[in-house]
């Protein structure tokens, strides 16, 4: 409906041709090919193979494509396109590498015992056919559920009162919010130390818990008000006129509405702390067996295993390392999935008018 | 019949209850608000709590905690952290040098060249890569990074050790763990903080302004220098100051890829020493006497003390920018 | 459940509103009698929308929303110390601009929310649900498909299903705040018979940008004018064929006759 109140959108940056496509990209890859090629023939390395043979050619492409497409002005354009595409694409390397050297390094330590078993007759040079980070899996599953248990409830009520609130304390508040996002993962750590002998607590599964608290619930808070902002305010303003007091307002309408928004801060909020490491080298006990008792004793947790392992020296340990670094990244990569998959069915972004069959 | 009357006529306003009235209602503004405060109550507590513990080291070493150059808890017990700060300062500079063009060439194509599709794949993976544990890429930093940032090290060393901050003092030493390399591996870590800043604020740019650019006929890359860059500079410092504050709390990955040391490191970027305080505090802090962990303290309290006023700043120039482009 | 609503008399006595520190309404007095449609007309932005908001206590919602005046219920003060905003949201019942069904509730569970929103137990839900339904004249359109999610349903049966939802309260009043601008001719034209049927069972006032819908459907017509940077008002009140046929201000003439606004 209403077809005659769209504009006729601008499109600044019209679409490229097909066939134009080809041409960019022949002309952003060839000259790494060429250089590559180079480099590897002729031995030209480095910092001056990149000057004397990559540059050059990679200039001359992105000249050539530009002044075929635009004439003289394409020149700059060229240049701006294949600069932008040659910084995105070295984060795209860096990242490509890191993913794949967990993958290619860890997958031989995976198996079946690995993601099963505990640490405890193991020894730097303990062959990998024994133990396994069960008990790390376990202990990161403890520390993280029971940080959750009180960062989404009292992060979805920060949300609530961001989006809800009249007083004038939303900007001060949004503001603290946004600085303990910044919060230094070691410092939180830090501060959980510096108040147990307050509580009269040791380090424990607890003291991790409440050291991953504080970062989680920032991003909790963050996510689930943009989930409830994206909730018309009509819907508010039907529940309140129907003569719903607030809080049946948020639990019977608001919060369904932004359901999946709101699965979508959690797995995110998950993210975040799933990997935390310093907060939980400073306030767990290590652990080589399992315990699953939060109050006391020691704790192992997937980062905290993967710290331990790191810097020994010695083959199997490093295997060790990055077999953890692969299950860690595997957990993060599970979460952060299942949130894209929850923030795409979004569907309440659609305007009550539009004609979405939602028959189910 | 009426006429609307010229002159009003002073009413009382009526006081509207904003109050909850029910008790269902107070429980829930009472939850909702208590809640609300918790970022204020955790900042001031930590602050607090912090300084208690910090306070005998801070009171035994004075104010040269902060500008001196040794750390001896265990023989004189002097404690001063001076090479951790200005090494902190150095990665975090090199680890912005790096990011930024990368962050916004990233935007860029996320925002003005890609189709839709792409841009969200994009955008997934830029946030994927914020979700990278910091120990996988300490772990990588260390085993896979440190080996080829060793190689471009040695290149800019033999090409160019006429700048002096590519001069090392000795080159048989070789150019692992150096600012250089905790650098980089910073900059993987603030990349994606910077390049979604910078999407949000080139995302709410006026489409109209840049279409009328175009048809007066700018080129596209005079646009991006003339109108997108000037306009969003702000908000792209608001993004890089928050990397700023990222990376100064950043601990684990620098941890591995840097030797901590105490002869303060200028400038020299290649040369394998240097300093981080979030990672001070991991190095040492196992086994701390009690003593050293209260200065262990007192260096978190510096390191949050900073962040805090950065990210308060930054926060401040994204907010204000993202309403001014709008 | 009975079919008979009381219908209620609602007057208000020297309303004025305020949005922080700028007055958009001054001094409205108007009287809405049981059984009778009243309709606001009026250019935008001369407070109409803002006023009918103050008839059920929607209007404090607005941060910095300010009031003077009183608006009566049966005699009974609306804004009075002791009463509750929910109790008045209750009795006086608001269809919006645009339709709002409740996304994540099928259509039955729409009819029933108002009553599971405040609190109510519900007695013969689906009694209530066919009743409700009849009342806004489109049970027989969707008696086979209740479990349907609500946005299943076209613009036009949306908005009839937020007018059956409210009439599951059983309001005294019925508030409509442009319910037919977002609509089709056709929806328009079943939502006016509606209008019509629904008047002899209880108050209505409703919101119009639309002269010929003020005609075919109100008995009564007011109409509200703001001069330049001056609060909105009444300038013309009286019974809908004076109002359009006979107006007694020239500025009355020259809005209904359209020229202007």
């Amino acid at each position: 409906m209403s077809n005659f109140l769209e504009r006729p959108s601008v499109q600044p940056w019209a679409r490229v041709k097909k066939s134009q496509q080809l041409e960019l990209i022949l002309a952003s890859v060839l000259p790494t090919v060429i250089a590559l090629f180079v480099v590897n023939v002729f031995g030209v390395h480095g910092a001056f193979g990149m000057i004397t043979v990559f540059l050059p050619l990679q200039i001359l492409a992105a000249g050539f494509v530009g002044v075929r497409r635009f004439g003289k002005k394409g020149f700059g354009d060229s240049l701006l396109l294949v600069s932008t595409i040659s910084f995105a694409a070295l984060v795209a390397v860096l990242l490509l590498s890191v993913l794949y050297s967990v993958i290619i390094k860890g997958f031989p330590a995976l198996s079946a015992h690995f993601i099963t078993q505990n640490n405890v007759y193991v020894s730097t040079t303990t062959s990998l056919e024994y133990g396994g980070v069960g008990h790390a899996i376990l202990g990161t599953l403890l520390v993280v559920v029971l940080a959750t248990l009180a960062a989404v409830p009292l992060g979805l009520a920060m949300a609530v009162f961001l989006t809800q609130s009249q007083s004038r304390l939303t900007g001060p508040v949004r503001s603290f919010t946004q600085a303990l996002a910044g919060l230094p993962s070691i410092v939180s750590g830090l501060f959980i130390l510096s108040i147990l002998p307050f509580l009269g607590m040791e380090r424990s599964g607890l003291a991790g818990a409440m050291a991953l608290f504080p970062l989680m619930l920032p991003t909790v808070a963050r996510v689930a008000e943009e989930a409830l902002r994206l909730v018309p305010a009509d819907l508010r303003m039907a529940a309140l006129a129907l003569g719903a007091p607030n809080y049946r307002a948020f639990f019977q309408v608001i919060l369904p509405a932004a359901k999946s928004g709101v699965v979508t801060a959690v797995l995110l909020g998950l993210a975040r702390i799933v990997g935390e490491t310093a907060p939980l080298i400073l306030t767990l006990n290590a652990n080589v067996s399992t315990n699953l008792n939060p109050f006391e004793g020691g704790i192992a947790a997937l980062p905290t295993y993967v710290y331990g392992f790191i810097s020994s020296g010695y083959d199997t340990s490093l295997s060790r390392a990055w077999g953890a670094a692969l299950v860690l990244v595997i957990l993060v990569g599970i979460l952060f999935g299942l949130a894209r998959v929850f923030s795409r069915s979004k569907s309440l972004k659609t305007k009550s008018s539009s004609k979405k069959k939602g028959n189910k | 019949m009426n006429e609307i009357s010229k002159t009003l006529a002073p009413q009382t306003r009526r006081k509207l209850k904003v109050k909850p009235t029910t008790t269902g209602d107070k429980v829930f503004s009472g939850v909702t608000s208590a809640a609300a405060s918790i970022a204020f109550i955790l900042v001031t507590l930590i602050l607090i709590f912090l300084f208690i513990r910090a306070a005998p080291a801070l009171q035994n070493q004075g104010i040269d905690f902060v500008f001196g150059s040794e750390w001896d808890p265990d023989g004189s017990g002097v404690m001063q952290i001076f090479p951790m700060i200005w090494g902190s300062i150095v990665i975090a500079a090199l680890g912005v040098v790096f990011a930024t063009p990368m962050a916004i060439s990233t935007a860029y194509l996320i925002v003005f060249v890609m189709g839709k599709r792409a841009s969200n794949i994009a955008t997934t993976l830029v946030d994927l890569l914020a979700a990278l544990p910091s120990v996988v890429l300490g772990l990588w930093g260390l085993w896979v990074f440190t080996p080829v940032g060793e190689g471009w090290g040695q290149i800019l060393n033999q090409y160019f050790s006429w700048i002096p901050i590519f001069q090392v003092t000795d080159v048989a030493a070789g150019f692992r763990s150096s600012p250089f390399i905790a650098g980089w591996i910073v900059a993987i870590m603030i990349v994606p903080i910077i390049t979604s800043v910078t999407r949000e604020i080139f995302s709410q740019l006026d489409r109209d302004l840049i279409g009328g650019a175009l048809a007066l006929g700018g080129s596209k890359a005079s646009i991006f220098r003339q109108i997108i860059l000037p306009t969003c500079s702000r908000g792209i410092t608001g993004g890089v100051l928050l990397g700023v504050g990222r990376a100064l709390g950043e601990t684990v990955a620098i941890f591995y890829v840097l030797d901590l040391s105490f002869e303060i490191n200028w400038s020299k970027l290649l040369e394998p020493e240097g300093g981080a305080v979030a990672s001070l505090i991991l190095a040492r802090f196992g086994e701390a006497s009690s003593e050293e962990v209260s200065g262990l303290m007192a260096a978190g309290l510096v390191i949050f003390f900073i962040t805090l006023i950065i990210n308060f700043l930054a926060n401040g120039i994204v907010a204000r920018s993202k309403a001014g482009t709008r | 459940m009975s079919q008979t609503t009381t219908a209620a008399t609602m007057h208000t006595e020297d309303v004025s509103v305020w949005f922080g520190q700028r007055q958009v309404l001054d001094k409205v007095n108007l009287t809405f009698p049981s059984h009778q449609v009243t309709a606001l007309i009026g250019p935008s932005g001369c407070g109409k929308s803002t006023f009918i908001r103050t008839l059920n206590r929607m209007h404090e919602l607005i941060p910095g929303a300010g009031l003077a005046g009183s608006v009566f219920l049966d005699g009974g003060d609306i804004y009075g110390e002791d009463v509750d905003a929910v109790d008045v949201r209750i009795n006086i019942g608001m269809v919006f601009q645009k339709p709002n069904p409740f996304p994540t509730m099928s259509i039955k569970e729409n009819i029933l929310s108002g009553l599971r929103l405040s609190g109510r137990k519900i007695n013969g839900a689906d009694e209530i649900v066919e009743t409700s339904l009849r009342r806004a004249s489109m049970w027989n359109e969707v008696k086979d498909r209740l479990n349907d999610q609500a946005l299943s349903l076209s613009g036009g049966q949306q908005q009839r299903l937020c007018i059956a939802r409210s009439l599951a309260m059983n309001p005294k009043v019925l508030l409509m705040d442009e319910p037919c601008s977002a609509l089709d001719p056709g929806s328009t034209r079943r939502i006016e018979e509606t209008i019509k049927e629904l008047s002899s069972q209880m108050t209505i006032v409703i919101v119009t940008h639309n002269m010929q819908q003020a005609q075919r459907v109100s008995h009564q017509t007011a109409f509200f004018l703001a001069d330049d940077n001056t609060p909105g008002g009444v300038v013309e009140f009286g019974p809908t064929e004076m109002v359009f046929k006979n107006p007694q201000d020239p500025r009355t003439n020259d809005y209904v006759n359209g020229h202007f606004g």
